[in-house]
């Protein structure tokens, strides 16, 4: 057979096989992996990048991850230069200053050969349940030095031509708390790897390495054009929005994000000069996770059927001045700026094209991962457990459209983790209650989605808690004239204590989101409430019968319908 | 003795098979599916081919009632009862979304209508089935009369924890029972006993919700089955790929979302073993989607994924089949960057493709096949449908015109397209489970299948493609081979260093024993074939692969085998194992097979038609060549064709291409090698 000609077809083929490679390491991750996060939460990304650096295709995991594994692949690159890696290769990275989101996020990277040549990247980047940190699960909200956030690996060999390298490993092993599970973990990734190397190499096989590259320069070429078109369809002009991240854990400042956002014939300047200095506190977002909610933003504002490597970036410059909220220095912590700032800065696009293009913006989401984490000894079998536990939230309003009850924050795409499975793994907890919040979607004409509560009891003697919470202050905003969202928030009640408190009232944390290292007992309960999602347009030009639907299924109080609303009359 | 008759009722068409085992022949007949009144189809089907009701021994159905109520949402009015604080499971679902970029998105609505009939009982039992909080009766009462009230037709049963310890579902079923003995009740622990709660609800509500619909449709083909003289009992295929008593079916409907699927593995099955085939992927292309399936070792996979929609799943045990958009009436679409598609969505049956001169308008893949010369416009369904080819010109020459091609170029690609579909999907169900399709045969069927099956194997490298006989009516054929079968689950977790192994074979015995029992309430008497099997995972793991054991006893030596076996698998499907790690047990199963009597279905044709012609087909890079075509009762045994060639029939054509070649093989089957080397 001649080779295969380079047309449209063959290039839907090329896009959609390695679209599926990325799915299908994911599955193989879910089914393979020991912890929850893993094989529940699916908090991880799997990804194939071309030789230098090039990311090539992605399938449906967390955008944030996505975003910022191009940096963290650039960053191995560089470090290690293209000579060092040998066939059978793994490396391993999770240092947030150079290139990883925060420190929970762990980075295995392999290299793919072809007849001795260097052809491609398989990676996957995967949230490890525990990292080492100060407290289980890491995610320490009153963190204030990256060392204090878990273990910190520059980009290290796992593997060696094939085989395990056991010095590294056992550093990992012996500094997290759970080393059965941390290792089930790795292999999972590494497993998942395996599969996309052999897929690649199927892919060379049938069709020959000059095609294999051929046809990755041209879907990039391809989605680069593509999303330039469409970025050239939003009015060109300089548009602005500011927003806050409430506090960082360790004072009550509020730290401003100022986004002036230029749109200029195809392309793409989003500038956030202005923005506060860095925080004390872990909400600081490195320069790889804001150029990655800005990717994630416009992601979401275009074609879906574009397909998703490198070319989508390329339209983009993102000017975030050093030692601010938006780009820190070391040493400053950052685990809440992957999974705070983040859907935050990704929202502000949003905010900010709401008059240019008001059929495809959404009003603001949830806007928080809602991190509860804990840990301590299994007393059924003494062996030691960590979780990072998140939620969902409401999603905002979009014209003709109400938002998404409780759905994953815009910087993922996790999934809860069943009661079932969550009290069978972890026996610190019984969860007593996982519902919808009646009137926490933002009033509009478009309705934001409601968001959630959940409510724990604590079944051991002791058990360790942690939190980085947000929009526990400032409410998640509307556009064109939507209401806000409910906040969300963290809520403690002692053993027999009839009354709920925050954990600055009952436990002095300088935060009520924010903490780390707190101490349940027996009979404790927690609330996590979930925010609910901004509205879009006026309430009071909401369709009557939806509102009145709305009352019925007790998405909205009658009192809300009728002060909120305004509707009056029989409720029928 | 009398007849076998299996129908399959299809989106497009209800296909009938009658065996009659006094002398060995086999009838099939294809009418057109009434889905306002699939049962009447019946009826018609039995009256045109001149059966009569008295003269049927047994009756298999294969239905999409169930399958269409859940698609179109057309089931009924269901409440849901679960633990109190967890009411808005069916809503709150898993908090993901299918896809990631896109903020118009909207998450997929619960099939129980309303979050008013979503009720908590005050109730709780604990991970390990200590019961934490008692089922207060009178609080059952109460809301039973608030069901009444708000007049549902039928309730599912949720409850945490369930599938460890049914005690509470069980008292609350009662209760209903006693209150409201008219509304069906499904009860999760009976559906779907699985952990984790929102899959199991949902696929319980997907019972609930087809209850009354399954109930009157079998009430009513009953009826009229008796009204033709069919006194006896009769079965439906379940989606397992065993039959059921209808009306036990009537009771389980959710068992039935892969009904007609079903029938076409296992009349795989039953061909495969004929040809000594044990390496078997099947393509069965029809008008709307092309199911995917595969034998290893002649025995099909079975699975319980299953999804309504994204999102909404249905956790009962299936045949392991990809379905994908890929059929006939699939449409071929310019997306936004200027890339051509082809389907998901389809024509159906209403306009349909443009060539059935309906009012379709969008280039199809029956269109493409037209134009390419690969279907005869004067012998579609052996002549009942003329195609119009004439209508085609105009559509094809404004599709190519926005991809820069020629019209011919144009069908080409879109059948290059759907070929690539199917192969990929062929490739998830065979190379992602650690198996290379090259060392496959491929049997194709249903109204498309053989007509795309060899340019398929061609791009899999696939060496043999199987047509088998009577290809567009195969899924019926299946249903009069299709066995009773029952499986029974028991879920409790046990660490591989501390397994109750007498428990663990008591409840093996128990389950089989009631596995027996239903297997005799579905009126199979003979000697049942049980096969015992634990899901399994390592320590820590959350999904599980299914373990035979061997002698069906769990002594040291039976766990020792298992486990081993359970790395094997695990090698065989992630390149890794991890051995010595502490394994987890997580449910037992029983399989109760009765296997139904053998059909002789040798092939006794002797060779009789019209001597072959040419037709001009288009190849991509030779352009159109003259291709033998040939009607397939007119083959002798052994007779081989060379490619390119059609090999024509009722239901449908076969497609040899350029460099290959056909054989009729002794036990009736087309045989083609692709000249793919395995």
């Amino acid at each position: 057979m001649s080779g295969p000609r380079l047309d449209q077809v063959a290039l839907t083929v090329v896009d959609n096989y390695l679209t599926s490679c990325c799915r299908d390491m994911g599955v193989t991750m879910m089914t393979t992996a020991y912890s929850p996060i893993f094989n529940e939460s699916l908090d991880f990304s799997c990804v194939i990048f071309g030789p230098s650096g090039d990311l090539l295709a992605q399938a449906e995991f967390c955008p944030s991850q996505i975003g910022t594994i191009k940096f963290t692949v650039d960053w191995t690159i560089e470090e290690l230069g293209l000579d060092a890696f040998e066939e059978g290769d793994v490396v391993l990275h999770n240092d947030p200053y150079r290139g990883s989101g925060h420190v929970p996020e762990h980075m295995l990277l392999k290299p793919v050969f072809w007849e001795g040549e260097l052809i491609a990247f398989v990676a996957n980047v995967a949230h490890m349940s525990e990292v080492g940190a100060k407290t289980p699960g890491g995610l320490s909200g009153d963190a204030t030095e990256i060392y204090q956030e878990g273990l910190l690996l520059p980009p290290v060999k796992i593997k060696r031509r094939g085989e395990d390298v056991d010095d590294v490993w056992r550093i990992i092993l012996s500094n997290h708390r759970t080393p059965r599970v941390t290792l089930g973990d790795f292999r999972a990734m590494m497993g998942s790897l395996d599969l996309a190397e052999r897929r690649i190499h199927t892919l060379v096989a049938d069709y020959g390495l000059e095609f294999f590259r051929a046809a990755s320069a041209e879907l990039m070429a391809i989605a680069e054009r593509r999303m330039r078109a469409e970025i050239e369809s939003i009015p060109d002009g300089t548009y602005t929005f500011t927003d806050a991240i409430e506090d960082d854990g360790i004072s009550e400042g509020s730290y401003p994000m100022v986004l002036t956002l230029t749109i200029d014939q195809g392309s793409v300047i989003a500038d956030f000069t202005g923005s506060a200095p860095q925080a004390v506190g872990p909400v600081n977002a490195i320069y790889a996770v804001t150029a990655s909610a800005v990717y994630n933003a416009f992601l979401h504002l275009t074609d879906p059927t574009i397909p998703r490597n490198e070319g989508c970036y390329r339209p983009f410059t993102i000017i975030a001045p050093p030692g601010t909220i938006v780009n820190c220095a070391f040493p400053a912590p950052v685990a809440g700026g992957n999974t705070e700032t983040s859907p935050r800065i990704t929202d502000m696009i949003f905010g900010a094209l709401q008059e240019a293009i008001p059929d495809r913006v959404a009003a603001s989401c949830g806007g928080t991962s809602s991190p509860f984490l804990f840990g301590g000894i299994d007393p059924r079998t003494d062996e030691p457990y960590a979780h990072f536990h998140f939620e969902g939230v409401g999603w905002g309003g979009r014209r003709g459209l109400d938002g998404n009850n409780m759905v994953v924050t815009i910087n993922g795409n996790c999934r809860n983790t069943p009661v079932e499975v969550f009290e069978t793994r972890y026996p610190a907890f019984r969860i007593e209650s996982y519902r919808l919040v009646t009137d926490s979607g933002g009033p509009g004409e478009f309705r934001g989605g409601l968001g959630g509560e959940r409510i724990f009891t604590v079944t051991v003697p002791e058990v360790t808690v942690s939190a980085l919470l947000n929009r526990m202050k400032t409410e998640p905003w509307g556009v064109l004239g939507g209401g806000e969202g409910a906040v969300g928030g963290l809520w403690v009640r002692r053993s027999g204590a009839g009354e709920w408190r925050t954990f600055v009232e009952e436990f002095g944390t300088m935060s009520p989101s924010k903490f780390s290292g707190v101490t349940l007992h027996a009979g404790d309960q927690v609330k996590i409430l979930m925010p609910g999602g901004g509205g879009y347009g006026d309430p009071l030009a909401r369709d009557r019968e939806l509102v009145r639907r709305d009352v019925g299924e007790g998405f909205v109080s009658e009192g809300a319908a009728r002060a909120v609303y305004g509707l009056t009359g029989e409720l029928g | 003795m009398g007849l076998v008759i299996g129908i399959d009722t299809g989106g497009t068409f209800t296909d009938l098979v009658a065996f009659d085992p006094a002398t060995g022949r086999i009838d099939s007949l294809k009418t057109s599916s009434m889905p306002s009144n699939p049962g009447q189809a019946i009826v018609n089907a039995l009256s045109e081919g001149g059966i009569a009701g008295g003269e049927i021994a047994t009756f298999t159905h294969g239905t999409t009632v169930g399958t269409n109520a859940l698609i179109e949402r057309t089931g009924c009015k269901v409440a849901f009862l679960t633990t109190r604080g967890f009411e808005d499971t069916p809503f709150i679902q898993r908090i993901n979304r299918k896809v990631l970029y896109d903020l118009r998105w909207q998450k997929p609505a619960p099939l129980v209508s309303s979050r008013r009939l979503c009720l908590g009982i005050d109730e709780r039992m604990g991970a390990d089935g200590e019961e934490l909080r008692p089922v207060d009766a009178d609080e059952v009462r109460a809301l039973c009369r608030e069901l009444r009230q708000a007049g549902v037709e039928a309730v599912a049963v949720c409850l945490l924890f369930s599938y460890v310890s049914t005690e509470h579902e069980e008292l609350v079923k009662s209760i209903l029972a006693e209150e409201l003995p008219e509304l069906p009740v499904s009860v999760s622990h009976e559906v779907a006993p699985i952990w984790r709660e929102y899959e199991r609800a949902s696929t319980t509500i997907a019972d609930a919700y087809l209850r009354p619909l399954l109930g009157r449709y079998v009430t009513s083909l009953s009826q009229a089955l008796r009204d033709v003289g069919m006194l006896r009992e009769w079965t439906i295929m379940k989606s397992n790929g065993g039959a059921m008593l209808a009306s036990a079916a009537s009771e389980s409907p959710v068992q039935t979302v892969m009904s007609g699927p079903a029938g076409g593995m296992t009349a795989t099955e039953h061909v495969a073993r004929a040809l000594g085939e044990p390496n078997v992927l099947t393509l069965d292309m029809g008008g709307t989607s092309a199911d995917v399936g595969i034998l290893v070792d002649g025995r099909q996979r079975h699975t319980t994924e299953y999804e309504i929609e994204w999102g909404l799943p249905a956790a009962v045990p299936l045949i392991d089949i990809k379905s994908i958009g890929a059929g006939g009436g699939s449409v071929a679409w310019v997306d936004a960057g200027g890339f051509l598609r082809v389907g998901p969505r389809s024509a159906g049956a209403e306009p349909g493709p443009i060539c059935y001169g309906r009012g379709g308008t969008e280039v199809t893949v029956t269109d493409a096949n037209l134009l390419l010369g690969r279907l005869d416009p004067g012998y579609f369904l052996a002549g009942r449908m003329q195609l119009q080819s004439t209508l085609l010109d105009e559509p094809f020459a404004r599709l190519a015109g926005r991809v820069s091609m020629e019209p011919v170029e144009l069908a080409a690609s879109v059948l290059e397209i759907a070929n690539e579909n199917m192969a990929s999907a062929i490739k998830m169900v065979s190379l992602e489970r650690g198996h290379d399709p090259r060392r496959f045969s491929l049997l194709a069927f249903g109204g498309a299948g053989p007509l795309h099956a060899a340019s398929v194997a061609r791009v899999l490298g696939i060496p043999r493609v199987i047509v088998p006989r009577f290809p567009g009516v195969f899924s019926a054929l299946g249903l009069l081979l299709a066995d009773i079968r029952v499986d029974k689950v028991w879920t409790q977790a046990f660490r591989s260093n501390d397994v109750d192994a007498a428990l663990v074979n008591r409840q093996f015995d128990r389950i089989t024993e009631r596995a027996i029992d239903e297997l005799r309430q579905e009126g199979y008497q003979g000697e049942p074939e049980i096969r015992r099997a634990i899901n399994m995972r390592y320590f820590g793991q959350n999904y599980e692969h299914e373990v035979e054991i061997a002698g069906g006893v769990l002594d040291d030596d039976g766990l020792a085998d298992a486990l081993r076996r359970f790395d094997a698998l695990h090698a065989e499907r992630y390149g890794y194992a991890i051995e010595g790690e502490v394994v987890e047990l997580v449910s037992f199963k029983v399989t109760a097979i009765g296997r139904r009597p053998a059909l002789d279905l040798a092939y006794r044709d002797e060779p009789a038609g019209s001597p072959p012609v040419t037709r001009p087909v288009y190849f991509r890079g030779t352009g159109f060549m003259d291709a033998t075509v040939v009607h397939r009762s007119s083959l002798a045994i052994g007779e081989t064709i060379a490619g390119p060639a059609l090999v024509e029939e009722a239901g449908s054509t076969t497609l040899v291409e350029p460099g290959m070649t056909v054989e009729l093989h002794e036990q009736g089957a087309l045989v083609i090698e692709t000249g793919a080397s395995a």
